[in-house]
């Protein structure tokens, strides 16, 4: 017996809202992390595909293309006879429903410090004094990503509700520090005071507490770089930084997903985004006296190479459309 | 429409039974999840209360799309009297139990369903599935109303019902 279906009608996807994702860009390798709508494009939207990271909800998502067109001219009177793009450009604006760390180093547009928690005595310094000793992680048990095993005494100097910022020493190196995702650039050693805590102060490897046992914390979620190496340390902080002003530009690649009500899905990938203003809030009144603080976010979208033709583009837009739909 | 309103109502009446399995009602000698539509069963001098009644009102009709797009207004209406071994005075408690369980079930995602024609469907009969979702705005509660010791809510929500070919 055989069975023909129906299909239907295409119409215009109705969304509430999108949802962002996170994925590094190898900024030493200059690598972004590409997002494959042919085989990926169709995953829940609360556990994308490996490295990319939930960023959760935004709002107020604004594309605009900066593409010029300009006319080609010939004879007289003159009369276009073609058209050439001039320039490519591409930006995008939202604001995060969510201020978490990644989100307010993202909008910041910079490298965003930890507030570690600082050393006895320190000197006050806008983005945090010198921070305390970080807490060593030993070979056993093993730590992984959830858990950090840093024996019990240094244990005594953390409670559940802490956060935390697991990275390497600084020893000396330049270029692009940070586990996982390269949170800032170090010119010199001497730039960063050749302070042994200054990666950690930068690192978006942080994670929360929510439970100590025998010398072990466990956090709340995975460390966004995975397991942590013996050579890291663990460092509580107190909260998070970011300045108007820093030479460094953070660079991510990104991933917005409006899922539409007949089962539709729009993609827009921009695997390499880098802020275009420095940190900035909208403020929006919901009830007196209450005001929500969302992070207002602007990004210029810069070029990659389509492998499959060779053009040099800024964004991807994928459509998936519902089930039996009429193409 | 009555695809659709079919389909919103069964879809409640799950995720209602599936938040709190707790929440039953008899109805002519059965024992259903809590969630009724009024019009499809026999008039009451006393509407049951500590479930939800749904009655359709509003509908506006669309042509802008390549499918007719039907809004229509769903009245979600409950009511407790608090229980006896508690003297009623639990009643506020109980109202507060089904606003957060009407809530959840309403903006928890997806905010949509495949949309079931049950023309057909019967013991043993699966409702057929078309092939647009209906799908939904946010609830809008109303103000508590009071009767005696009985409190009482509705909510209201937008269900919307691209028509397909047939069910205009």
């Amino acid at each position: 017996m055989s069975t023909t279906l129906t299909a239907v009608a295409p119409v215009a996807p109705a969304t509430d809202r999108l949802r962002a994702y996170f994925a590094p860009v190898n900024r030493a390798a200059g690598a972004p992390t590409l997002f494959d709508p042919a085989q990926s494009g169709s995953f829940t939207l609360g556990t994308p595909p490996d490295p990319w990271i939930d960023l959760g909800w935004i709002a107020k998502f604004a594309r605009k293309c900066g593409t010029k067109v300009d006319p080609l001219r010939a004879g007289s009177p003159a009369v276009t006879v073609g058209q050439v793009r001039a320039e490519i450009d591409a930006t995008v604006a939202f604001e995060f429903e969510t201020w978490g760390r990644l989100q307010a180093t993202l909008a910041s547009g910079s490298q965003q410090t930890n507030l570690l928690a600082t050393a006895s005595g320190a000197a006050a310094n806008g983005s945090g004094g010198v921070a305390g000793a970080a807490a060593p992680l030993l070979t056993s048990p093993a730590s992984t990503a959830a858990t950090l095993s840093i024996g019990t005494t240094a244990a005594v100097g953390f409670s559940a509700g802490n956060l935390v910022a697991v990275d390497i020493d600084y020893s000396g190196q330049t270029g692009y520090v940070g586990a996982g995702v390269s949170a800032a650039y170090v010119q010199s050693a001497a730039a960063v005071n050749n302070d042994a805590n200054y990666i950690r102060r930068v690192t978006l490897n942080v994670g929360v507490i929510v439970g100590i046992d025998s010398g072990v914390l466990t956090l709340a979620t995975p460390l966004p770089a995975g397991a942590p190496t013996s050579a890291m340390k663990v460092s509580k902080l107190v909260g998070f930084c970011d300045r108007e002003g820093p030479s460094f530009f953070q660079e991510w690649s990104a991933l917005f997903v409006a899922e539409g009500a007949q089962g539709d899905r729009i993609l827009y990938h921009y695997p390499r985004l880098q802020a275009m203003q420095g940190s900035a809030e909208s403020i929006t009144a919901f009830a007196a006296p209450f005001e929500s603080v969302r992070l207002a976010a602007a990004f210029r979208a810069l070029p990659v190479k389509d492998n499959n033709d060779g053009e040099t583009v800024v964004c991807f837009r994928s459509y998936l459309p519902a089930p039996l739909r009429l193409p | 429409m009555q695809n659709a309103k079919d389909t919103f109502y069964t879809t409640l009446q799950a995720r209602i039974a599936a938040l709190n399995p707790g929440r039953t009602i008899i109805v002519r000698g059965t024992v259903r999840p809590g969630v009724l539509v009024d019009e499809n069963e026999l008039p009451a001098l006393s509407p049951p209360v500590d479930c939800f009644r749904l009655r359709w009102t509003k509908l506006e009709v669309a042509e802008a799309s390549p499918l007719p797009l039907a809004a229509m207004t769903c009245a979600i209406t409950y009511a407790t009297d608090g229980t006896s071994g508690n003297a009623a005075m639990d009643r506020g408690r109980l109202l507060s139990a089904m606003d957060a369980e009407l809530a959840a079930a309403l903006i928890q995602t997806p905010r949509c369903a495949p949309k079931l024609n049950y023309s057909a469907a019967g013991v043993g009969v699966a409702p057929a599935v078309m092939g647009t979702n209906i799908f939904w705005a946010d609830p809008v509660f109303g103000a508590v109303t009071t009767s005696d010791e009985r409190l009482e809510r509705t909510a209201t929500v937008q269900v919307f019902d691209y028509q397909e070919a047939g069910e205009l």
